[in-house]
């Protein structure tokens, strides 16, 4: 019958198979990943102006300030300036269409107050106002330069403005280590469902009086549950690579995962087996996952950092050794659980 | 009489010994090793969010970037200040290699790559940051912040007049939404929710350059709420993003899920071993054990609901807006935990209820203060209790009714299969699903019912769709919703007659009772879809999209069109329903295959009326 190990761990596939919920986990892995690209495609983007060149604002510009303001909303490439004599014209275009936002600008005590009207109540709203907000910092900054004598220091001059688009650092900084870690969360929660279910069902005995140790039980749960995350992360990083988010040392990125869900995966086995009630394991098994990767967040060598700067290749010469002590974490708790399991005592 | 007042006051008295019963032996699992773990667990979980919170939230990107600057240029600062950049020696050798952008005597070189002008993207970002933070220490305030912006937003219709403040007052929240860009994605995950409630918080907090005329600083509910800067410096300034219905979705919605873990177990323990056989022959009703079963959960949610609405400073109106969430949540674990036929089933089913519920939830509410769309969410009613701003009967029974009649649909579905037959055997979902929907069905008319009941969930869909489809330019998002719309609507109108096909009608497939059932199905669907009427009340006819949408359930732009079309989509959902219907008979690809033609038909009627109408 070979391995017994092995056995318990093709079981356990077996039944993931049968009941076809890896495909159902597949595919909450895709809506979650959608949903935040969604986000992030269709309403961050919005902050940038750049990303939404299609767009041309007429800005109606009035006051006594609007020569100045004029000059420099002309020089933008994404707004074209109309000059009105008076609030009361500026204010008539506005409702009738012919522009789509109105800057009141006029000079008191030193600076400039400027009333921007905006559409209310659509989507452009935030497209307008993101770049009414470029037009005046640029017109702030002009304001400022004339102003330089009175003040102490001098502003930096910008980098230049890049053709970037503000998905790259999402793709690298959210989206992947999500699609990275995702897999190893519900593997953890699998083997909890998988050990909590044996004590429910009394199958656990059964499984005892078959020639083979609890250890072995344990070690077959823990690996079929192990080797699922990485496939799944492999998976996702074929699927961001053919969509041209290309991944740097997916290698080294798949062992982390592994190391990291084996990690996961042995925690969620030693929950199960000191709490093993489901309601009580699920619940304790969430508040450590959610614990563990919320503080580690605030670890300058986070997991998820790790992730991004490996994909992206901002590491240094060093990143095998980072590499090598994500494994020997996750083999370090391993064979920790595996010398405690005997100690646990499934006696009830 | 008095006897229905007797059985009446017997079955309550059953469910409250279920709901005891429930409680107590939850409560008995929680041994004391358990507590203790448990209580380790909570106490960690509450000093990681605070220290987020004191540190002002993670930085996710941290050391993604790296620029080339020399320790004495004026740079270096820009770039240590930034935890997305990392400062390395002005190598221009390494361009590419292990710098992204070197700055040398105020000279930018970029290396030819994405990733280099992503890196420049960022840098630009910190120098003005950099810029704004050197600016607000200067003395002379005018001539650091020689412009002063209120920005206004009006309505465009000639006779309105302008009405001031989109935004909620918080002057400096500007900051808080624009910098967030990614902490909000990482929250979808539900995993960096307190993260980016702290962040938002310190932003708010911190913010005090406020000098334009309604520089007045945002209380601690209008920074969580940051609907957007109205007014100061130009970089102040920022579009009526609600970043609070994102934090808030989080705080309420945490605690939910959390919930329906023991609430999904405890149901599928019934079913394990057979348990669930001596509550069964007992003599109360199932909906009895159910009622019982449940309640003590919905009164925890609520209980926790409460709690939350009061610590944001929420009023009854929040947690009335909050409370049909809970319940369609419990209502969805239900039936999953119903229909599971192991643990690990049953968890990837309550991930997918969350996910879904989460994202429903969720995605409607960015839209809070821009259009109607987010009255999709009750959320949004939250929001605007927060807000002050009042809530209507109409806005209510909108956000909140579909899931109400929901969950009432959930569970009937599941008490249905709340018997031995069901419970103790071990069949896939869909089957279970399709026994749940026989279950229903004990004469052609119950076919009509079961349509008139999937309209909440039509209803779900279909404003989800629109909320997604929302921010597409209408010449894309119109034809890829009216094929969504007649995609629910068909599958909704003909996912039982296929049930029925397989159980009650099993010997009576011949074309007529196929196309008697599909015509009952239609008109059941037709006269439910009259009640979703009720948009008309909240304005989203008023949209492209919603008028789309809902173009079939007669909200028609003028009574005679109204009254001709009344009929219209009677005709047109028995038709289509009929030849979805023919296909049922036979297998499920037959059905599938029917499915397109029906599909077909409804798309192309819904565009002839949305392009008459519109």
């Amino acid at each position: 019958m070979g391995e017994p190990r092995l056995t318990i761990a093709r079981r356990e596939l077996a039944t993931l198979r049968s009941e076809k919920t890896i495909v159902l986990a597949l595919l909450i892995q895709l809506f979650i990943a959608a949903f935040s690209s969604f986000l992030v495609v269709g309403l961050v983007s919005l902050y940038d102006p750049g990303s939404v060149e299609g767009y041309e604002t007429t800005v109606g510009v009035t006051g006594d300030a609007s020569d100045d303001l004029l000059r420099v909303v002309d020089e933008q490439a994404s707004m074209e300036g109309v000059a009105y004599d008076s609030q009361a014209t500026a204010r008539t275009a506005f409702r009738n269409g012919e522009v789509d936002a109105v800057l009141l600008a006029d000079r008191r005590a030193g600076r400039v107050f400027v009333t921007a009207t905006a559409p209310d109540g659509n989507v452009r709203t935030t497209i307008i106002v993101v770049q009414l907000r470029e037009t005046l910092s640029t017109f702030e900054r002009v304001e400022r330069d004339q102003r330089s004598s009175s003040l102490a220091a001098t502003p930096l001059d910008l980098p230049p403005r890049s053709g970037s688009t503000p998905y790259y650092g999402f793709s690298y900084t959210v989206l992947l280590p999500l699609l990275c870690f995702l897999p190893v969360f519900i593997s953890g929660s699998i083997t909890v469902d998988s050990v909590t279910e044996e004590f429910e069902r009394g199958t656990l005995e059964l499984l005892r009086v078959a020639p083979v140790s609890t250890v072995d039980i344990v070690d077959g749960k823990v690996w079929a549950a192990a080797v699922l995350a990485p496939a799944q992360a492999g998976l996702w990083l074929l699927l961001l690579d053919f969509n041209g988010t290309p991944v740097r040392h997916p290698l080294a990125l798949l062992l982390v995962v592994a190391a990291l869900s084996l990690l996961v995966v042995t925690l969620g086995a030693t929950i199960a087996l000191l709490a093993p009630d489901r309601r009580a394991a699920q619940f304790l098994y969430s508040v450590s996952v959610l614990v563990a990767f919320g503080g580690t967040t605030l670890l300058p060598l986070n997991p998820v950092n790790t992730v991004a700067r490996l994909a992206v290749d901002s590491v240094g010469p060093t990143y095998p050794l980072l590499v090598v002590g994500y494994v020997a974490l996750g083999v370090g708790a391993y064979f920790l659980l595996r010398r405690a399991v005997p100690r646990i005592g499934l006696v009830d | 009489m008095s006897g229905r007042v007797d059985r009446l006051r017997d079955a309550l008295r059953a469910v409250a010994r279920i709901a005891r019963w429930e409680t107590s032996r939850s409560a008995g699992v929680v041994d004391r090793q358990t507590a203790v773990l448990g209580l380790v667990a909570l106490l960690l979980a509450g000093a990681v969010g605070g220290a987020a919170m004191v540190t002002g939230g993670v930085a996710l990107d941290r050391d993604v970037y790296r620029i080339g600057v020399a320790d004495d240029s004026p740079y270096h600062e820009v770039v240590t200040e930034s935890p997305a950049l990392a400062a390395r020696p002005p190598d221009l050798d390494r361009l590419g290699r292990g710098v992204e952008v070197v700055v040398r005597q105020d000279r930018f070189y970029v290396a030819d790559s994405q990733k280099a002008r992503a890196a420049l993207s960022t840098f630009r970002d910190a120098a003005r940051r950099h810029n704004l933070a050197q600016m607000r220490d200067e003395r002379n305030e005018s001539a650091a912040f020689p412009v002063v912006v209120t920005l206004r937003y009006a309505e465009r219709t000639p006779d309105e007049g302008v009405t001031s403040g989109g935004g909620a007052g918080a002057t400096n929240g500007g900051d808080g939404a624009g910098g967030t860009a990614t902490d909000e994605s990482d929250g979808a995950a539900g995993t960096g929710s307190s993260e980016g409630g702290g962040a938002g918080g310190v932003d708010a907090a911190g913010g005090s350059t406020g000098d334009g005329p309604l520089g007045v600083p945002g209380l601690g509910a209008g920074g969580l709420l940051g609907g957007g800067g109205t007014s100061g410096s130009p970089a102040d300034i920022a579009p009526p993003f609600p970043f609070g219905a994102l934090v808030l979705a989080f705080v309420f919605f945490i605690p939910m899920n959390f919930v329906i873990q023991p609430y999904g177990s405890s149901i599928l323990n019934e079913r394990i071993n057979r348990r669930g056989e001596l509550l069964l022959v007992a003599p109360v009703s199932p909906t009895a054990i159910v009622a019982g079963k449940t309640l003590p959960y919905l009164a925890l949610l609520i209980g926790v609901t409460t709690v939350v609405a009061l610590a944001i400073g929420g009023g009854p109106v929040s947690v009335a807006a909050v409370a049909p969430i809970a319940i369609l949540y419990l209502a969805a674990t239900f039936v999953g935990g119903m229909f599971a036929r192991s643990f690990k089933e049953l968890t990837f089913v309550t991930v997918s209820i969350s996910v879904f519920l989460t994202s429903y939830a969720f995605v409607p509410a960015i839209f809070t203060n821009v259009t109607p769309i987010a009255l999709i969410s009750p959320l949004t009613l939250v929001v605007q209790d927060l807000q002050g701003t009042g809530v209507t009967a109409a806005e209510y029974a909108f956000s909140t009714g579909p899931f109400y009649v929901g969950s009432a649909v959930c569970f009937l579905l599941g008490v249905g299969v709340y018997r031995e037959e069901d419970m103790f055997t071990q069949r896939p979902v869909p089957l279970k699903f399709l026994d749940a929907l026989n279950s229903r069905i004990e004469s052609p008319r119950s076919v009509a019912v079961l349509s008139a009941l999937s309209i909440p969930f039509v209803f779900i869909a279909e404003l989800l769709a629109i909320a997604v489809l929302f921010v597409l330019p209408v010449e894309v998002s119109i034809p890829l919703l009216l094929v969504a719309v007649a995609t629910v609507e068909e599958v909704a109108k003909s996912v039982h007659l296929y049930a029925g096909f397989r159980g009650p009608f099993a010997g009576r497939r011949g074309w007529k009772m196929a196309l008697a059932l599909g015509a009952l199905s239609g008109l059941g669907f037709f006269l439910g879809e009259k009640l979703t009427a009720i948009v008309q009340f909240v304005g989203l006819p008023d949209l492209t999209l919603g008028r789309a949408a809902f173009s079939s359930a007669g909200v028609a732009a003028t009574p005679t069109v109204g009254l001709l079309l009344l009929l219209a989509p009677l005709v047109l959902h028995a038709t289509t329903t009929s030849i979805a219907s023919l296909g049922a008979t036979r297998d499920r690809t037959s059905y599938l295959a029917a499915l397109v033609p029906a599909i077909a038909v409804h798309a192309a009627y819904n565009l002839a009326v949305v392009s008459t109408l519109g």
